[in-house]
């Protein structure tokens, strides 16, 4: 079995929303339910100021606590691609799944059943996913967990590699 | 669509609308001259249809793009700087990018610009941001500095006196291809353009100042530019020159990481015309009698005076396509006044907009899914984008070319119009590029070298030859010859209008055109103001209360923002919401339309808008 996951990169996010559009188009669902939702938080008093954006959707983790929170074994975990869903016909819409969520990921639908990202179960592994493709700087990657590692030491490397002025770097890491 | 007696919209057929249009320009040629038809438009690449119908084949001259509300300002000062109107960026390879209210990572996202300037910033360039307000491309700024509000030419000038004065420039550029090196080396001493001088006008330190002009010009490649920020005060155009001739004199034109001179990729005119064909307006353009000879766009502000007084001459009649300026431009009331007193206005659009609830005639345009474009892109170097329709035309829309042809036609120019399919023109349109037409068709998007340096062979598109930091033209016009710094005119906040009103974009909105898209409203369902907390204080005024912006000309209430990232002393507002579109069932009275507080405030060289000059005093409401 493979796992699946997000590679996100905060530093590349400019807070511009289209993750969530293009998710909300791709999956047919309603304009406010958002299965992956983008967090900005901002700290400090002028001119001091700082923020992260942070886009988050499910992580389709390993031990996947929301699946074992389930009364009706309404989550399932996909072996083939680690994918974890909700099957809405056997889910009650009682939320202990959004609550053993550490990330708050399971939303209640409009019919009152929850509902998440699917990793887009009906694309093609393969391809990009919607929130992926549609993201302008690329600060949204998918792939397989062992990749998407290796890509983010590969980003760490290249910007050593790059960089002339080491104090830039250590800026941005302290961000 | 057209009004009928009584006000309101009656169905017509096309054929009719296209008869009816074509009689009245034919009965106001007669009666007035071509030149009383003017045709706005926004930034189609089908624009060359109506170019070639309205110019070339009808006669007028007064055919003019939205510059005045955008770009205008910069367009100008690079047309007399550079001899090239629109500067591009060259991010993937700079390693100091030093950017004047200009936001590419907010409202004003070009998807490469986005990715380029990211992907840059990793590699370990540095990216300073001047703007009172944090926006999107402050946050990932390693310095911000909140400038004063309409000051940035002063930063940029006391930049280049300590840059002078150090000997930093580069001294081989300078010598072999700027006018009037010397001259401006003397100008920006003799005024006294230092860093101490700057300092109390920007609110940034000297030292700061200092820092960054040595830093700028000991890293290459760098790239220093504006945009919003700037030019929406009335200085903005003189603020460009002196940033504009700071990338000069530091060496940084046109090659990898500095401001690039796009070329354009070759596209032919779609319409074969022959030479004895085309007709030669007999009057100037409306801006050139106006007092704004050099302006590339006419300033729209211009159009309800011409209107309405017949100044310089009769206007009768008015084409808006995918423009909205009852909403965009300021002054709303007398934008109304015009409308009234034209013979004939025609509005084209995808939208109902509210300028086309002012016109006598709607005609409704196909939309980008479905129609043919075939553009020039804004990347660096050039390139061709040719888009194809997805769906075909929905309701009984049109593409421009067959609006154009339907008018034509009636106007008596159809043997001009012998395309039958969109594949038709787009084969003539590109047929100078070195893909082959099914090629394109396939990939969509052909893409050449992006050439750098390309001076050494052309030299410089300006009347010199060479980057003009004294400008002959400006001279010969009787302008300020070299980037001076003039704060007269500029309107500052008093002891009545205590606050300076900055005006922006939303990031999650395009301008006035997408406040009916459910899921844009599901993220920002109105437009608000922001305030620096400080001030709210002052004011008694929490996040989420309802406030009163008053200008000395009209008042206008909205909700209100806290924000650290604002400095204090300025109101910030977002437009585009707040008209309430007959047709826009979730558009509809949602957020408030700020532009009536707005004076048509202008560049007296350029004519751009000067949209962040306004005062205004600010109470709960
Ligand atoms: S992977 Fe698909 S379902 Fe999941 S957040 Fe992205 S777009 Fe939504
Ligand atoms: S699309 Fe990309 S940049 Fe935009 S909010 Fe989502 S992750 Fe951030």
């Amino acid at each position: 079995m493979s796992q699946y996951g997000f590679y996100f990169d905060k530093e590349k996010c400019v807070g511009c929303r289209a993750c969530e559009i293009a998710c909300q188009i791709w999956n047919d669902s309603v304009q406010t339910v958002k299965w992956r939702n983008v967090a900005m938080t901002f700290e400090g008093s002028y001119p001091d100021v700082s923020n992260v954006n942070v886009s988050m959707a499910c992580m389709h983790c390993g031990d996947a606590p929301c699946k074992k929170a389930c009364p009706r074994q309404a989550i399932t975990k996909d072996d083939e691609t680690g994918r974890v869903t909700v099957n809405r016909e056997l889910c009650v819409g009682c939320m202990l799944c959004l609550w053993a969520c550490p990330f708050g990921a399971p939303q209640l639908g409009i019919h009152g059943r929850m509902e998440k990202c699917t990793f887009c179960e009906d694309r093609p592994m393969g391809i990009k996913r919607a929130c992926e493709e549609i993201c302008p700087t690329q600060a949204i990657v998918t792939g397989k967990i062992e990749d998407l590692a290796k890509f983010s030491k590969q980003n760490v490397s290249g910007r050593l590699l790059h960089d002339e002025s080491p104090g830039v770097l250590l800026g941005h890491e302290g961000n | 669509m057209k009004k009928d007696k009584n006000g309101n919209f009656k169905m017509i057929s096309w054929d009719d609308a296209f008869s009816f249009i074509a009689e009245k320009l034919l009965e106001i040629k007669e009666k007035y001259g071509p030149e009383a038809v003017g045709y706005l438009w926004h930034l189609d690449s089908n624009e060359m249809f109506s170019q070639q119908l309205f110019t070339q084949l009808y006669g007028t001259p007064n055919w003019s793009g939205h510059g005045a509300a955008c770009d205008q300002s910069r367009r100008l000062a690079g047309l007399m700087t550079y001899g090239h109107p629109l500067p591009t960026k060259d991010y993937e390879n700079s390693r100091f990018i030093m950017l004047w209210g200009e936001d590419p990572l907010g409202p004003n996202q070009s998807l490469h610009e986005n990715r380029e300037l990211v992907e840059v910033l990793k590699k370990g360039a540095k990216l300073v941001v001047v703007d009172p307000y944090r926006s999107r491309t402050a946050e990932k700024a390693h310095v911000w500095l909140p400038i004063n509000p309409g000051t940035d030419g002063a930063l940029a000038l006391a930049m280049t006196h300590r840059i002078i004065e150090t000997g930093a420039y580069d001294a081989d550029f300078c010598e072999n291809y700027i006018y009037g090196f010397e001259a401006y080396a003397e100008h920006i001493k003799s005024n006294g353009y230092t860093p101490q001088w700057a300092e109390p006008i920007t609110g940034i330190d000297a030292k700061t100042i200092i820092d960054l002009a040595d830093e700028f010009a000991r890293t290459k490649p760098a790239v220093a530019d504006g945009l919003k920020g700037i030019v929406n005060y009335t200085n903005g155009f003189q603020a460009l020159r002196a940033i504009f001739s700071l990338n000069a004199i530091t060496g940084n034109v046109d090659g990898p990481g500095c401001l690039i001179l796009k070329e354009a990729g070759p596209l032919a005119p779609p319409l074969v015309i022959p030479e004895e064909a085309v007709a030669v307006p007999q009057r100037p353009i409306i801006s050139a009698e106006m007092g704004y000879p050099l302006a590339p766009d006419i300033p729209s502000q211009l159009f309800p005076k011409a209107v309405l007084e017949e100044d310089p001459y009769p206007l009768k009649a008015l084409f808006f396509h995918i423009v909205n300026p009852a909403m965009a431009d300021p002054n709303t009331a007398l934008f109304k006044k015009m409308m009234a007193a034209l013979e004939l206005s025609v509005t084209i659009d995808v939208y109902l907009s509210e300028t086309a609830q002012l016109s006598d005639i709607v005609l409704p345009e196909a939309s980008m899914f479905e129609r043919a474009e075939v553009r020039e892109s804004l990347w660096s170097g050039p390139q061709v984008i040719m888009s194809q329709p997805a769906i075909p035309c929905l309701g009984s829309s049109k593409p421009l070319y067959d609006i154009m042809r339907g008018l034509g036609e009636k106007m008596g120019y159809g043997k001009y119009f012998q395309w039958e399919s969109w594949e038709d023109w787009a084969k003539v349109a590109t047929a100078y590029l070195p893909v082959t037409f099914e090629e394109l068709k396939e990939k969509g998007v052909w893409h050449g070298e992006l050439r750098y340096h390309k001076y050494l062979e052309d030299g410089f598109m300006t009347s010199t030859g060479r980057v003009e930091v004294y400008s002959e033209t400006l001279s010969e016009f009787g302008y300020d010859p070299m980037p001076a710094y003039d704060d007269g005119n500029r309107v500052k906040p008093d002891a009545d209008y205590p606050f300076q009103l900055i005006n922006g974009k939303m990031q999650y909105h395009c301008g006035t055109h997408t406040q009916n898209n459910p899921y844009l409203m599901a993220i920002e369902g109105e437009n608000w103001a922001e305030l620096n907390p400080l001030d709210a204080q002052k004011l008694g005024i929490a996040d989420g209360d309802t406030i009163e912006l008053a200008s000395p000309i009209d008042k206008v209430k909205i909700a209100v923002r806290l924000k650290e990232g604002l400095k204090p002393g300025i109101v910030r507002v977002v437009h585009g919401h707040g008209f309430g579109r007959t047709m826009g069932s979730v558009a509809r009275g949602k957020g408030t339309h700020v532009n009536p507080i707005f004076d048509s405030v202008v560049n007296d060289i350029s004519g751009g808008i000067g949209y962040n000059e306004c005062k205004v005093s600010i109470r709960k409401a």
